[in-house]
């Protein structure tokens, strides 16, 4: 008896003790350079428009491989990161991921996180720039491929601005003004968020950023603003409030509760005439609207020539795991999705405009390369962007800015005592994760 | 007569027992033991969830103490506990005593209560609850036909805080099941005799019903303040933690800790925290029960 409890007690801590520890494969699946029959997993997140395009992106990809079936896993953003991190934490993710910037430095920060796609030879690469590129990389190991450069725009219901007789504002003084103009009939002339999208703190760093021409956070990680361009934005944030440009966060709340904006009545009714999106994401708003059509506006300047500020960034990567037992068969549909014709003309712009040239070759062969998405990034280009660092979009991070946001909207400090704390906090939390 | 011998399909032997309590004892080392030590372990590192973990000793319970979000969401937790267990304990039992009465489609009416308990706070409830309490749902537009002014329940922290308390409230069946069946086991003499000695309704209750389930009240206080503290699924569907933190629950930043900011050291060192404020809460009630518990022995 006593032996048999010595083995259940010696199960019991053995059991403990695997499981604590990080649990990946012992060795990496070295590339053959064969497609084999084999079931793949690929996940990704995104709005309806999204998963329609990839679903039947996947269809084609088996009629062209009926050996390597693909099993899809999607959702919304909501939530999405975190079911990343678990599933990564458990070994137990796709063999394909998208991914968003920033899980690089949290999933990867030693570039050992995903697969070194730069072994593998059935991805071809030969259509990207080599700039695009470098934004996949860790530590000099291809983590990632980039799918598109995007960079958030003003997008406008069509419908409600004509309704109102307004235009659509070019500069940060003429959305001012709209808002008296929209406020007139009850309506908003845009919306901001602190939710998942953490539009409001996003805006404000545009606005400093054009006007100081500093960068909210460098590349390596270091913060570029002062505590008073911090201050600057966030009396930004809440003067847009005060002028009935945007909701203030009670009255977001009190009307869409947790809901995100394209789910709101509010927006789909046109209460709610712009968004500022990315342009690979703006198809979920274009897709819900009842009446009118999204259109991208103009990126705001200071009206004397100053249009700089704006930011880009690469708005979805692909992955592969590096638990993968099916390296070459991974690489291989992620190029189908990443370079072939006719998986280019089923997902069109539903990632945004991509940064493969071939797929985007194909895409304005067939006349695919249209719709707002393309307009923002057409202007985009004309801009003088800053490239945003992965360190800015951090969960951590975010929590920062959507607090100071949220001491400000709900007056329980001013501007100043709120920037003071965002401060604090982001020079303390960037010291501690710089590599 | 002739001895009846009965055949046992496992064998006698020493281990039969072992045997037959197997499923259990390795259920418990690997979905409870193994979590539970492996969650203390992990609060002694700096564990990210991905990469291998580094013990860094009591680094994670030093930051609790200046860690003020954690303050909040501890007050926070208790604010609801608070708010919601009282309530809960007073629908929940007056329901099962009308529950109790011999009515018609007595049946009905108790699925019926129980089936919130079925659909807890999910995707569905969330979309109702939207319905029911955003600017111009349907409560709004209850309250402006008797003249009432628009009240902000997503927007306004204590009002936001409520309507998760409504919703816990709602699915009162767990606990309105266990006082019915309570109920049900209190013998009928004792209303028969009280009744003639000329014992009324409320004086019944308060002299017969209440002192037969002090119990029963004690296990639903112990059991429903446990699951309150843990409370993690209707904020995070509902209100998403706000507005500032106002609903922001010990569970939530567990969660957020550990798989929004990838802080998996921190996050099973708070869980261990929540632990010793079960054990403490659920002490505390037992020792301020205890009285009343003894008198019914």
């Amino acid at each position: 008896m006593k032996k048999l409890f010595s083995f259940i007690t010696a199960f019991s801590c053995a059991a403990v003790l695997s499981s604590c520890g990080s649990k990946n494969k012992s060795e990496i699946t070295k590339p053959d350079g064969k497609l084999d029959p084999c079931t793949l997993r690929f996940s990704w997140w995104g709005g309806d428009d999204r998963h329609e395009a990839t679903l039947e992106a996947i269809e084609l990809w088996e009629s062209k491989h009926p050996d390597i079936k693909i099993v899809p896993e999607y959702g919304g953003w909501d939530g999405w990161t975190e079911k990343v991190t678990a599933q990564i934490g458990s070994a137990a993710e796709p063999d394909i991921l998208q991914i968003n910037y920033d899980w690089l430095i949290t999933m990867s920060s030693d570039g050992k996180g995903f697969y070194d796609i730069g072994t593998l030879d059935g991805l071809d690469l030969s259509g990207f720039d080599e700039e695009v590129l470098s934004f996949g990389k860790v530590g000099g190991i291809m983590n990632a491929v980039p799918v598109s450069l995007s960079g958030r725009g003003l997008f406008y219901n069509s419908d409600v601005f004509s309704s109102v007789g307004a235009e659509y504002p070019s500069t940060w003084d003429e959305l001012s003004d709209l808002g008296s103009v929209f406020g007139d009939k009850d309506l908003y002339p845009i919306d901001l968020d602190i939710q998942s999208g953490g539009t409001a703190w996003y805006f404000a760093v545009v606005y400093i950023q054009q006007k100081t021409g500093r960068e909210f956070i460098t590349m390596d990680g270091q913060l570029g603003f002062t505590e008073d361009d911090i201050r600057d934005a966030l009396v930004f944030y809440k003067d847009l409030e005060d002028e009935h440009v945007i909701r203030t966060l009670k009255t977001r709340t009190d009307e869409d509760g947790n809901a995100a904006l394209y789910q709101s009545s509010e927006f789909i009714d046109g209460k709610i005439a712009g968004v500022l999106e990315w342009g690979s994401a703006v198809g979920k708003y274009e897709s819900v609207l009842l009446q009118g059509v999204l259109e991208a506006g103009p990126f705001l300047s200071d009206g004397k020539g100053n249009n700089g500020g704006w930011m880009i960034k690469p708005s979805l990567l692909y992955a592969i795991s590096k638990n993968t037992d099916h390296p070459d068969e991974a690489a291989a549909f992620m190029d189908f999705l990443l370079n072939n014709e006719e998986c280019a003309e089923i997902l069109g712009t539903t990632r945004g405009v991509p940064a493969s040239s071939y797929a985007e070759e194909s895409l304005e062969k067939n006349g695919k390369l249209t719709g707002p998405a393309q307009d923002s990034n057409e202007m985009l280009d004309k801009l003088d962007t800053v490239t945003i660092s992965p360190y800015m979009e951090l969960s951590r991070m975010k929590e920062f800015y959507n607090t100071a946001i949220e001491a400000v909207s709900y007056n329980t400090a001013d501007p100043s005592e709120a920037a003071h704390e965002m401060y604090e906090s982001i020079v303390r939390y960037l010291e501690k994760i710089r590599k | 007569m002739k001895k009846m011998t009965y055949s046992n399909p496992v064998g006698v032997g020493k281990f039969t027992g072992l045997l037959l309590i197997s499923p259990f004892i390795l259920g418990f080392l690997l979905f409870t033991l193994s979590p539970f030590v492996c969650s203390f372990i992990l609060g002694l590192t700096d564990s990210d969830g991905i990469s291998a973990p580094v013990f860094n000793g009591g680094e994670n319970y030093i930051r609790m103490l200046t860690d003020s979000g954690l303050h909040k969401a501890i007050g926070v937790t208790f604010r609801y506990t608070a708010l919601l267990v009282p309530l809960k304990m007073l629908v929940s039992l007056a329901v099962a005593l009308l529950l109790n009465m011999e009515l018609k489609a007595m049946s009905f009416y108790r699925t019926a209560f129980y089936i919130p308990s079925i659909l807890g706070a999910n995707l569905s409830v969330v979309i109702m609850w939207q319905y029911l309490f955003t600017s111009g749902g349907l409560v709004d537009q209850l309250l402006g036909t008797v003249g009432a002014s628009h009240v902000s329940w997503y927007g306004e922290p204590f009002h936001a805080m409520m309507i998760i308390v409504l919703l816990r409230l709602w699915e009162f069946g767990s606990t309105m099941v266990i006082f019915l069946a309570a109920l049900r086991d209190i013998p009928r003499e004792l209303y028969d005799a009280a009744k003639t000695d000329g014992c009324g309704r409320v004086r019944a209750f308060f002299h017969i019903t209440l002192p037969m389930l002090k119990n029963v009240i004690f296990i639903n206080l112990v059991l429903q303040t446990i699951s309150a503290i843990q409370e993690f699924n209707a904020p995070y569907m509902i209100t998403g933690g706000g507005p500032m933190k106002e609903t922001y629950t010990l569970g939530m930043l567990i969660y957020d800790e550990m798989f929004r900011f990838n802080d998996a050291g921190y996050a099973n060192a708070v869980s261990w925290v929540m632990f010793v404020l079960i054990a403490v809460v659920v002490a505390l009630l037992y020792k301020l029960t205890g009285r009343m518990r003894e008198g019914t022995k």
